[in-house]
């Protein structure tokens, strides 16, 4: 066995990822049924092999795993405990038993296991690395160090040791104290690394690597710095310029400005287009310009060479980049030329009179531009610094630009076009200069659509050149349409003419028909149709995106923000689906490389892969599609298909347990997947993604409160509550009246602070952070509602204590409770009646806000119906008791309660507003199908525009259908189950 | 060859200017710029853990001076050398559509090449779907030659039928008679290549 940690060496003992080839016959055959996936004859094959051999130990446990693979979780776990507590010392039952571990997602089993077997077999070398192995997987830092301590007595191997060290590391990295880390774990690595220093023992470049990431974290900068430039530092070869990047951070750390400036103007010699080096470049001379820095006597040279230390002789350093790159023969580097606009850039913000000697910025852009015009990434280069630019000096620069545009004659609409490629480029970029200096956004509505009309000649022009490009390809022309689409929707938000929406879902299909890969087309539709309301479309777009692994996670919100809220429960689910998918496999996943970094000596990556396991655990939106799946699950599926009380056992959701790291939540959301070239003052700024996330985690915090409240009615429903107040658990868990309180009043506040929150609602940019359903949920009243009906369980518990006799005042609120729910019920269908769809002055008009209230209707009308469940299961009971009385009494006579009337009312006004629902939906229904799209005329646009713009229409009007039918079909189950409330 | 493969976050301290810098697991929520494109891959986070428990100087990425990620190279070091095989591979090469034209691909090359010579590898192997024109020229031009082609290499899941990959490869200077990148007369089955 090779314990090198090159990177051919395995793991020390086996790649256990498979069981086949670790066996010797008949267990082979039941080995390979196991890979095979054939559980059920690797069971039938375990038990005869034990009939043969009763203690054969790893037939047991291949048993087992059979066992596990086909859901038989229990059975498995006993049989291999059985092996376990005989700690065995096989290789076979040992590596066996670690699939099953891992399977069952129990690792820190797997550290007991090779505990023993390193107790038995002191001096397996083997077995302790599989030791330090299982506890790497867990996280016990301390317990690796020994262990890797342990190995290293055995086998005396340097990476034994420098395991043990990078353990000591990792404790600093975790411990809660930073005093901890900073006086004991890592000067104790420290010093474990020196004595290997001092007795010449350092081998290979990983060890170094661990050394420079101690002195680092422990700020022993000058140390740092003297091991990377000596001998020591020459093993770092891997990297590309490792010794060169390291020296120009620790530089920087130790404000060494003159070898800070003098090794990055070094690098930018023999790299100018290196644009990491520009700003320690930049940033040191002016801390020696603030130093007043003089050079030394000539002898007492700084160690990386001469020093730049005016402005006058940076200039012209970065000049003379410039002029090198202009005398190449072969492609210019933009590097030089990007590095002056910076300069400018920093000299004025010091408010340095030397910028002059650098010459106008309008000037300098126009350099630019004239050379790296035809570049796709001109814009993404100068947007960053037209802000020198003064105001007045925008039309002038666009100006001169376009002087720089060879275009041809113009032809009969009074547009010149680009002849070739290059050109054209050179002309978009001017576009979206413009775009970015705010002209488009200071046109009116004519001249935005007469630059929409401009935009789409260009583009349609400009296909020409891609006619033989592969489907895979994109159009030369494609970004005119992009920035078409974008002025349409500046001209739907600001007039509300939602006309300008169709036409800009239209020209967006017509360039996907030019160019089916484009992601950006499809993101904006997607965006577009969730904005009118249809999500139906949304599931064909996203999906040939191909996003797929995490871009659930920072993509998925695109998804997983709509489908529910429009009625597309299917699609929902399966949105949501998706990503629970990813996440689930992440901890497995992660905790795998983890143990690869030790083994290949990758030590920085190893708190880098943690960070990312946290990341992923953290993720808001992991977090949202857990939240939201088990909602839907329940509005789905609660009371119709299994009753509440088993639906919430079978997800095994409970009341007390709140799983989401509020305190930690990571933002994962890519919020620049969309291409914009809006002027600065409309991008989406730090303070929108803040607000942004606050938004969520409040609507989050609702929506976990009400599931958890849901599954505490259930919880409630399920144990009669007498046994319940003597219920209160030894382990100090409350009762669960009090747990129901308790997120009662959590929600109370969260929905209080909700109110104040939707009373500042900032305007985003369009393209930035879809708005949360929060302030129409509040709008529509159905959190009121929701939080009422799960109130109302409070009084339902007391009447339960008090009976039926003396709690009039009690039936009474509780009748009123009924009553207003039922008044807010009626209130959220109100907010559902009209049109979702209709035809206005041969027009199509969409009312998406409808369709949203009509969900929260649904959902809303879900709580009520589990809440009703609940006291009709109290009230049940009561009833019969009093008729019981009544009889003994032969009181024929005797008046029913007035909570019981009460519940009789509230029954018969649900039954009554979801057949009303029910009826509106029908409406809708046959409203939306009787729309003639076909007969509209769509003037002013081209047949073919027309044709796609209907193509869209007919779109948004099939999805509004499918909404329609699935909250339908919802609400007829749900109206079945209010038969069930008779007491 | 004794080496440790590790790496340091380089520029913890630096600007937002970088532009060639190792791939960190942080650039797996920025990168869809780069990945939405039809023929760029984006595979389990396993896949890139692997590459980057392994060989974390073979994945860099460049960044654009706004913070954009404008491309990224993932490569490995494999093969036998006691057969001359040993070599660099590069498993993924893309850069966004809008930083091409810069000759940002070709950079991203040299560096795995530089890599790979350091290694004491004998050549620099790739696969490319054979369709993909652009991308063919693009290595033709930087030394590349068909070493072989590999029938039905990439499968396709929606109904069409599987491409066919070229296995194209350029002579590292260990390899003086640039034996390695002798063409293979037939075309070789996916199950055949190693």
């Amino acid at each position: 066995m090779t314990v090198q940690l090159t990177r051919s060496a395995a793991e020390p003992g086996q790649d256990t990822t498979t069981i086949k080839g670790l066996w010797v016959k008949p267990v082979d055959i039941h080995g390979d049924y196991l890979d095979n996936g054939n559980n059920k004859k690797a069971i039938q094959q375990g038990d005869k092999l034990l009939k043969k051999h009763k203690d054969l130990h790893c037939a047991k446990v291949l048993k087992a795993i059979g066992l596990q693979r086909t859901g038989k979780q229990d059975e498995a776990f006993i049989l291999a405990q059985e092996v376990a507590t005989l700690e065995p010392t096989d290789d076979n039952s040992l590596q066996a038993l670690t699939i099953l571990y891992r399977e069952m997602h129990r690792p820190e089993l797997v550290t007991k296991l090779y505990e023993a077997a390193v107790k038995k077999v002191p001096l397996s070398e083997e077995y302790h690395s599989h030791l330090f192995m299982a506890y790497a997987r867990v996280g016990e830092y301390k317990k690796m160090q020994q262990a890797g301590m342990a190995l290293y007595k055995i086998v005396p191997k340097n990476p034994y040791y420098f395991w043990s060290v990078m353990s000591l590391v990792m404790q600093a990295i975790s411990a809660q104290d930073e005093r901890l880390a900073q006086t004991m774990f890592l000067p104790l690595a420290e010093r474990m690394v020196e004595k290997m220093v001092k007795e010449e023992k350092i081998e290979a470049e990983a060890e170094v690597q661990l050394y420079f990431m101690i002195l680092e974290r422990l700020g022993k900068c000058v140390e740092a710095l003297e091991v990377i430039r000596g001998p020591l530092g020459e093993k770092l070869t891997s990297e590309l310029q490792s010794r060169e990047n390291k020296c120009m951070m620790l530089y920087r750390r130790l404000q060494r400005w003159p070898e800070c400036n003098a090794l990055a103007h070094k690098l930018l010699l023999r790299n100018p287009d290196d644009w990491q080096f520009y700003p320690s470049y930049f940033d040191s001379l002016f801390h020696l310009m603030d130093q007043s820095w003089s050079p030394p006597k000539e002898d007492e040279h700084c160690s990386e060479g001469s020093v730049h230390h005016t402005v006058a002789e940076v200039v012209r350093f970065v000049e003379e980049r410039i002029k090198g790159e202009d005398s190449k023969e072969c492609r210019p580097l933009r590097g030089p030329h990007l590095a002056r606009l910076e300069l400018m850039h920093r000299l004025r913000e010091r408010g340095c009179p030397e910028e002059s000697l650098l010459g106008e910025p309008l000037e300098l852009m126009v350099q630019f531009f004239g050379k790296f015009g035809d570049k796709p990434c001109c814009i993404t280069d100068l947007k960053l610094y037209l802000h020198l630019l003064a105001p007045e000096q925008h039309v002038q620069f666009i100006n001169h630009l376009s002087e720089a545009v060879p275009l041809g004659e113009r032809g009969e609409e009074g547009f010149a076009f680009p002849d070739d490629t290059k050109a054209l480029q050179r002309h978009l970029c001017v576009c979206q200069l413009s775009r970015a200096l705010g002209l488009h956004h200071s046109l009116d509505v004519d001249g935005k659509l007469l630059l929409i009309t401009e935009l789409k000649a260009h583009y349609r022009h400009g296909l020409k050149f891609g006619m033989n490009a592969l489907k895979t390809e994109l159009q030369f022309s494609d970004m005119y349409c992009l920035m078409a689409a974008h002025v349409y929707i500046d001209l739907w938000t600001e007039t509300g003419d939602e006309d300008m929406a169709w036409r800009c879902l239209g020209l967006l299909q017509e360039g996907l028909s030019h160019s089916p890969s484009n992601a950006q087309f499809k993101l904006l539709m997607l965006l577009l149709y969730c904005r009118l309301g249809a999500f139906e479309p949304v599931v064909d777009l996203y999906s040939s995106l191909d996003a797929k692994h995490v871009q659930h996670d920072t993509i998925g919100f695109l998804l997983t923000r709509y489908a529910e809220s429009l009625g597309q429960f299917a699609a929902a689910s399966q949105s949501c689906n998706f990503s629970l998918r990813f996440f689930h496999s992440n901890q497995k996943d992660t905790s795998e490389y983890i143990i690869q970094a030790y083994k290949y000596g990758a030590f920085e990556k190893i708190p880098e892969f943690i960070a990312l396991r946290n990341r992923l655990n953290q993720s808001l939106h992991f977090a949202q599609v857990r939240t939201e799946r088990m909602l839907l699950d329940l509005f789905l599926e609660a009371d119709i298909v299994l009753s509440l009380e088993e639906s919430v056992k079978a997800m095994s959701l409970s009341a007390e347990e709140d799983d989401i790291p509020w305190d930690n939540m990571r933002d994962n959301r890519d919020l620049t997947v969309f291409t914009s070239w809006d002027p600065k003052e409309r991008q989406l700024t730090d303070e929108h993604r803040r607000r942004s996330l606050e938004d969520e985690i409040v609507w989050l915090r609702i929506r976990s409160l009400t599931l958890r409240l849901v599954a505490s009615l259930a919880a409630l429903g399920h144990v009669p509550s007498q046994q319940n107040s003597e219920m209160i658990n030894e382990n100090g868990v409350a009762d669960k009246p009090s747990v129901h309180s308790s997120l009662l009043s959590q929600l109370n506040q969260t929905l209080q602070t909700a109110a104040q929150m939707a009373e500042q609602r900032v305007q985003r940019p369009f393209l930035g952070p879809p708005s949360t359903r929060l302030a129409s949920a509040l709008s529509s009243g159905s959190c009121q509602c929701q939080a009422a009906a799960l109130q109302l369980s409070v009084h339902l518990q007391e009447l339960e204590t008090a009976g039926l006799d003396d709690s009039s005042e009690l039936q009474t609120q509780i009748c009123n409770g009924f009553k207003s729910l039922a008044v807010q019920l009626r209130e959220i269908l109100t907010k559902c009646k009209g049109d979702l769809l209709e035809m206005k002055e041969a027009k199509l008009q969409t009312q998406p806000s409808l369709l949203e209230n009509l969900i929260f209707f649904v959902e809303t009308a879900c709580i009520v119906l589990w809440m009703a469940s609940y006291c009709s299961k109290i009230l049940r009971p009561l009833k019969t008791s009093l008729q019981r009385k009544k009889k003994k009494k032969k009181d024929a006579n005797m008046a029913m309660p007035a909570v019981v009337c009460g519940f009789q009312e509230l029954t018969g006004s649900l039954q009554d507003l979801l057949t009303q629902a029910q009826e509106h939906i029908k409406g809708q229904e046959s409203g939306t199908t009787a729309l003639k799209l076909a007969s509209l005329t769509l003037e002013g646009n081209t047949q073919d525009e027309a044709s796609f713009m209907k193509a869209a229409m007919d779109k948004v009007q099939s999805s509004y259908l499918r909404s329609l039918q699935e909250v339908g079909d919802l609400l007829k189950k749900r109206a079945e189950t209010v038969k069930n409330l008779k007491i | 060859m004794s080496v440790f493969l590790c790496e340091v976050k380089a520029h913890r301290a630096a600007a937002k200017m970088t532009t060639l810098r190792p791939f960190t697991c942080d650039d797996l929520f920025k990168f869809n710029n780069i990945n939405l494109d039809p023929l760029t891959e984006t595979y389990g986070i396993p896949f890139y853990l692997q590459y980057l428990a392994h060989w974390p100087e073979y994945f860099i990425v460049a960044e654009a001076p706004g913070g954009e990620l404008m491309g990224y190279i993932m490569g490995k070091a494999e093969g036998s050398v006691a057969r001359e095989e040993w070599h660099g591979h590069v498993t993924a090469l893309s850069v966004a559509p809008e930083f091409r034209r810069l000759g940002l691909a070709a950079k991203l090359m040299e560096m795995l090449e530089e890599i790979s010579e350091r290694k004491g590898g004998f050549f620099v192997d790739l696969f490319v779907r054979v369709s993909n024109n652009v991308a063919v020229n693009m290595y033709k031009r930087l030394g590349y030659s068909v070493y072989r082609t590999v029938i039905e290499y990439y499968s396709a899941s929606n109904g069409e039928p599987d491409e066919d990959a070229y296995d194209m490869r350029k002579a590292l200077s260990r390899d003086t008679e640039k034996k390695s990148i002798i063409p293979l007369p037939h075309p070789v089955r996916p199950e055949d290549i190693e």
